[in-house]
């Protein structure tokens, strides 16, 4: 009993320490690297660097448009949740909190399109964002992300919503406040965890976005840092040190973010049961 | 009487105060049904009627019938796509889902670490996919990469292109996922701490042991939340571009073809109509793979 309690423990341990090797030992590999020369890294990859220098990433940050691609990224993840936030939490609310004629049937019609492989869409949002003359721009790139994760946000703050108790609204009403004060004073501050959930979601979602920035862009000034990366492998193809840096510099963003909403990211991922 | 009770329950009783909102109300929805219109509904009706045309986006589409889809049925690079997504599905479902299921129930029994565990496997699933992809090319390098650099600690002469030679390049891109499986493991973690305790104790009592009690009791209760897992982690499968297109791009010839990669390449080619059609049998497989895993999960009955 004793050795097979041991056992038991032994083989925990082992699927812990896999599971962390597997995640945290690429992205350390490649911090680690961007401080290599190239000569190190093909010689020995697995040695810690000789020396702790940032010249690499000043250059980077000098000679290629990375502060623009950064930006470019912070734009459309960042206008595109904010924007989408408002609009489907302005949704989910009159879903959550009133009854009319048709409200079903939009709740349904709008958590349904989790359903549809986004990809399959692709020809006629493109030509969507043609049409519209975004082509080619990070404001068409943005236009796009405000439509991922609809189905999961109306999901997640419409229970945020139903959390409020009814009889704060009703209060209000009495006191004189109007609708939209209802809104934005009382359920908006109230639903704040939903808010953080989905928002933490959508952006962590579109800032990571490759597939529709890489079919909607196509000049150097418009590119998200995804996609910038794609396009650094080819140009600096055998310079690795640049390459790992380049790495570093789209990968931490994501993991800062992570690191600091964790709880929140860990809880909605769990809640949602979804991501991308 | 029966008539108007009847008109009275089939739209919901709206009070005074709510009709007094409609306006509000309205308004308020349509942001969101400007965006369900323009990017959900009239994108899939125009998927589904022009993946019968011939079409190249400048002039207008031309009906002809079925010829995308059998154009698509005797192209060995679709047909090889295919393949692949059943085999990816194959061990998604297995494996992945297996493994993500398998460390939910080490965390449950909170072995010491347990929440380092949980918060440092998230990490590959908040950064870019494409640029996991890049990472994991780098670690399948052959003159820098991690893998051959340890092997070689074995056997010095060894050398492979992983991502470049057949058979190879295939469980590349998979190991690329294969063990990423951390929403599987919150959600199966979720539903393991919503079975209440009694049924622990009781179990017990009756003298079952540890492992008679995951078999018996743990996982099938714990079955809706394995059915999600396999519903968001096939789906995955068919929305699976960067790890593919960053890496091997389709190749070694079509070893790693995707549906994904088969319906850029059209609409790079102007071949819309086609790759609406490509589209379709992304949609309608994501469909079936809904229908046969609800049921099979029997995931709409509850247990407590």
């Amino acid at each position: 009993m004793k050795l097979k309690k041991g056992l038991t423990r032994t083989f925990m341990y082992a699927i812990e320490i896999f599971v962390i090797v597997i995640s945290a030992f690429p992205i350390l590999w490649v911090i680690m690297s961007a401080f290599k020369t190239n000569g190190e890294i093909l010689t020995n990859p697995l040695a810690l660097p000789t020396s702790i220098t940032l010249d690499t990433f000043a250059y980077l940050f000098e000679a290629y448009n990375f502060p623009l691609y950064f930006l470019n990224s912070l734009l459309a993840a960042g206008v595109s949740t904010v924007v989408s936030l408002l609009f489907y939490s302005m949704g989910a609310y009159v879903i959550a909190k009133f009854k009319f004629p048709g409200r079903q049937l939009l709740y349904i019609l709008f958590t349904i399109t989790l359903l549809v492989p986004s990809h399959s869409k692709t020809q006629p949002i493109f030509s969507l964002v043609m049409q519209l003359g975004l082509y080619d721009s990070i404001w068409g790139v943005t236009f796009v992300y405000l439509s991922m994760g609809m189905a999961m946000s109306i999901f997640i703050l419409k229970a945020g919503f139903m959390a409020v108790p009814k009889t704060l609204d009703d209060a209000a009403i009495v006191d004189g406040a109007s609708f939209l004060r209802v809104f934005w004073r009382i359920n908006l501050p109230l639903a704040k965890n939903a808010l953080t959930t989905a928002g933490v979601l959508m952006f962590l979602n579109n800032w990571n976005e490759y597939y529709f920035a890489s079919l909607l862009t196509v000049s150097d000034s418009q590119r998200t840092l995804p996609i910038a990366l794609a396009f650094f492998t080819s140009e600096f193809s055998y310079n690795y040190t640049q390459l790992f840096s380049a790495l570093t510099v789209v990968i931490l963003p994501g993991i800062l973010l992570y690191a600091v909403a964790q709880e929140k990211v860990q809880v909605s991922v769990a809640t949602a049961g979804i991501k991308g | 009487m029966n008539a108007i009770r009847r008109r009275w329950a089939l739209r919901p009783r709206a009070g005074r105060l709510e009709r007094a909102n409609y306006k509000w109300i309205y308004l308020f929805l349509l942001p969101t049904v400007i965006i369900f219109v323009l990017f959900y509904a009239v994108p899939i009706v125009q998927v589904f009627v022009t993946s019968f045309t011939r079409w190249d986006g400048f002039t207008d589409p031309e009906f002809n019938g079925l010829r995308n889809y059998i154009n698509m049925f005797t192209n060995s690079a679709f047909l090889q796509s295919l393949k692949n997504l059943f085999l990816w599905c194959l061990v998604a479902a297995v494996f992945h889902v297996g493994f993500g299921t398998l460390v939910a129930f080490v965390l449950f029994y909170r072995p010491r670490g347990w929440k380092l565990t949980r918060a440092v496997f998230m990490i590959p699933n908040v950064i870019s996919a494409a640029a996991w992809a890049m990472i994991y090319r780098f670690i399948f390098n052959n003159d820098f990469g991690v893998l051959n650099t340890i092997i070689r600690f074995f056997d010095p002469d060894f050398n492979v292109q992983w991502f470049y030679q057949s058979p190879w390049a295939f469980w590349a891109v998979t190991l690329t996922w294969l063990f990423y499986a951390v929403i599987v493991t919150l959600v199966v973690l979720g539903d393991l701490m919503n079975i209440p305790s009694e049924l622990g104790e009781a179990a017990r009592l009756d003298g079952a042991t540890g492992w008679q009690f995951i078999r018996h009791i743990q996982l099938p209760l714990c079955r809706g939340a394995i059915g999600t897992s396999v519903i968001v982690s096939l789906t995955a499968r068919i929305a699976m571009y960067e790890q593919i297109s960053l890496t091997t791009a389709g190749g070694p010839g079509n070893d790693t073809m995707s549906l994904s990669i088969l319906l850029v390449n059209g609409i790079l080619d102007y071949r819309y109509g086609y790759a609406n059609a490509v589209g379709v049998v992304m949609f309608l497989i994501g469909l079936v793979i809904l229908f046969v895993v609800n049921r099979l999960f029997r995931m709409d009955e509850t247990d407590y």
